[in-house]
């Protein structure tokens, strides 16, 4: 993490200096205004942890300050400080939002252990706000598993680019782990211990993705009830993931280019510059070169982000790397569903050597999932996966007879809408021997 | 030694703090920083700095007029006192550095707290040069450390400066020697 930003608004400069140098020594980062006016002034190109703000000035009071920072920074934590005692004024003070209110001259040990508290409490904030988003986001694989050559060379480029603090373009295949990759950089980072934000660029509609990235103010548009922070506030010391850079719309790639290149941006329906210090980690499936000369994605933000550039390799590349992923998802939904599936069988393990995985890693996990839910026995059988179900995806060489056969009737019965009696004369079959053969090739028909 | 331009830290006692004591001090400060520590005088009189009301000193004028009084040869100066120490901010500080300046105090007064009636010479001694090498290691512009054995970590009170070493840790040992080459190039 960064240093904590602590701003002291009082108008005595004595008060100012001794509080500055005493603060600086325990390494945070230091600002003062004369005045509430001169405060509100900083505010508005910078972003404090932390205010301490000295209730009784000239002008515009500290409770002023307290009223206005509340309304444009909620999350700012501000402690008031006065030498009037007064309990009328604190209790004012902390109904406006105050964390904590310190009578002048304070014990050194109490302003330590408030910093200590405050800056405790706004991580605490913070990783819970992380929790959050990595519980939504919870990733269908845990961590990045592979011995082939291909995973190795993925692995060297992870440890060569975390310590820097280039933007990094991740390419490949859905479902080969892109996003894990990106968390790994940032796990390896000199920014670890700040937050991991995603933004799945292709999640959001333009308009609600604005609000996401930026954030808004209260009253920006209709829904904007309160003032809330943008992922670009959150990702503050660490790294925003963008997930699918390749979707988002040229009018956010333009905003977008600014904020790579000035670390500046505003909220959605706000006037004051927030600056926010994050590396950026951008993944996509899509060819950008191409999205380039169709005139969809913008040249320089290309190249913006592929500043560092590498493919996660499909899964159909690495086939060494099944039984590795499989034993790790079998042992991890054993796990979770309390089944005791102990292993896969050959046969299935064979099975999976040989088809395609179009959906990579994911569909693996996906596959793996499903048959530890289903089955019915200790150890997963070929029937137990849904790779068999009708998939076009496995080349009709690598088939052994009874899958081609079940692909096959399973295509046509998708095609004729489940029509049993269509669907036998289109295969040559009796109907009773068709349904026969969708039994025993457990073909169910979707619902 | 760190001195290639004949640089000293010089020590001055402003209460009778005994020799022995004040050697040791030194002998600490040598071996931590790398240069000469000279024992001498160099303020007499703080009255200036006396809060009427507060019936304390205040620390930070006192220690630009130790700047100011400091000769040449003198890379950083270190003035031990036995009156409670303020900053208008803080009921009281234990001592009060420049960061990354000249001048450095530390005052015996709260360093005295429960002390042991058993050994009460030989803790105060070791309170003084802990938290003497603490304020001179502000000077050289180490920061408070989270490491609670290292002469930096920041104390609340006497029995946290008791749990410290006279050491500091690694890390601030690098900090310092980058300063003390950076000094030394300077």
């Amino acid at each position: 993490m960064g240093k904590t930003k602590i701003l002291i608004v009082d108008d005595e400069l004595i008060m100012r200096e001794s509080l500055a140098d005493w603060l600086e020594r325990d390494g945070h980062e230091i600002e003062t205004a004369a005045s509430g006016e001169e405060a509100l002034e900083r505010l508005k190109s910078n972003r404090f942890d932390i205010l301490l703000v000295d209730i009784k000035m000239e002008g515009m009071t500290g409770l002023d300050v307290l009223k206005q920072v509340k309304t444009t920074d909620p999350d700012t934590a501000v402690v008031m400080i006065t030498a009037y005692g007064s309990i009328s004024t604190a209790i004012e003070a902390m109904k406006n939002g105050a964390f904590e209110y310190l009578l002048k001259p304070f014990d050194p040990d109490e302003l330590g252990v408030l910093i200590e508290k405050i800056i405790h409490y706004q991580e605490q904030g913070r990783e819970n706000l992380f929790l959050r988003e990595a519980y939504k986001d919870r990733t269908r694989f845990e961590s990045m598993i592979g011995q082939s050559p291909a995973m190795q060379k993925v692995f060297d480029m992870i440890r060569d680019v975390a310590p820097t603090d280039s933007t990094v373009l991740i390419t490949g295949e859905t479902g080969t782990g892109k996003g894990l990759a990106a968390r790994a950089i940032h796990t390896n980072s000199p920014r670890s211990d700040g937050p991991f934000v995603i933004v799945n660029c292709g999640a959001f509609p333009e308009h609600l993705l604005e609000s996401e990235l930026f954030g808004h103010q209260k009253g920006a548009f209709t829904d904007a009830k309160v003032t809330k922070k943008g992922r670009l506030e959150l990702a503050h010391g660490g790294t925003l993931f963008l997930d699918e850079i390749g979707e988002i719309s040229m009018r956010m790639q333009i905003d977008l280019l600014r904020i790579i290149e000035d670390g500046i941006f505003y909220r959605v329906g706000g006037t004051q510059p927030i600056e926010a210090d994050f590396r950026v980690i951008a993944a996509t499936n899509r060819d950008l070169k191409e999205a380039i000369r169709q005139g969809a994605f913008r040249q320089d933000l290309f190249y913006r982000l592929n500043v560092i550039s590498f493919e996660m390799p499909p899964l159909r590349e690495r086939k060494e790397d099944i039984p590795l992923l499989a034993e790790h998802f079998l042992r991890r939904f054993s796990q979770e569903t309390n089944k005791p599936v102990g292993r896969i069988s050959r046969e299935a393990l064979e099975e999976m050597m040989l088809y395609e995985w179009p959906g990579n890693v994911r569909e693996l996990e996906n596959a793996i999932e499903r048959a530890v839910v289903v089955g019915k026995e200790r150890r997963i059988r070929p029937e137990d996966l849904p790779i068999f179900r009708g998939d076009a995806a496995r080349s009709a060489s690598d088939l052994s007879l009874k899958a081609v056969e079940r692909a096959h009737i399973a295509h046509v019965l998708d095609k004729t809408r489940w029509n049993i009696s269509k669907s036998a004369e289109i295969l040559g079959i009796d109907r009773t021997t068709l349904y026969s053969k969708i039994k025993r090739y457990q073909i169910e028909k979707p619902s | 030694m760190n001195d290639p331009k004949g640089h000293i830290i010089q020590v001055s006692p402003l209460s009778d703090v005994d020799s022995p004591v004040l050697r040791q001090i030194c002998g600490r400060i040598s071996r931590i920083f790398g240069y000469n520590c000279e024992i001498r005088p160099l303020l007499q009189d703080i009255e200036f700095a006396l809060d009427r009301e507060r019936g304390q000193y205040y620390s930070t004028p006192i220690l630009h007029r130790l700047a100011d009084l400091a000769p040449a040869q003198a890379l950083k100066v270190l003035a031990i006192v036995d009156v409670d120490l303020f900053i208008p901010v803080l009921t009281h500080v234990y001592g009060e550095a420049q960061l990354g300046g000249r001048a450095c105090i530390v005052s015996t007064r709260r360093l005295k707290e429960q002390l042991s009636p058993a050994n009460q010479l030989q803790t105060l001694t070791r309170r003084l040069v802990i938290e003497a090498l603490h304020e001179l290691g502000h000077t050289f512009n180490l920061r408070h450390c989270k490491d609670p054995a290292c002469i930096m970590h920041y104390c609340r009170m006497v029995k946290d400066v008791d749990r410290k070493s006279d050491q500091l840790c690694r890390y601030c040992s690098i900090l310092l020697s980058d300063e003390i080459d950076r000094v030394n190039a300077g």
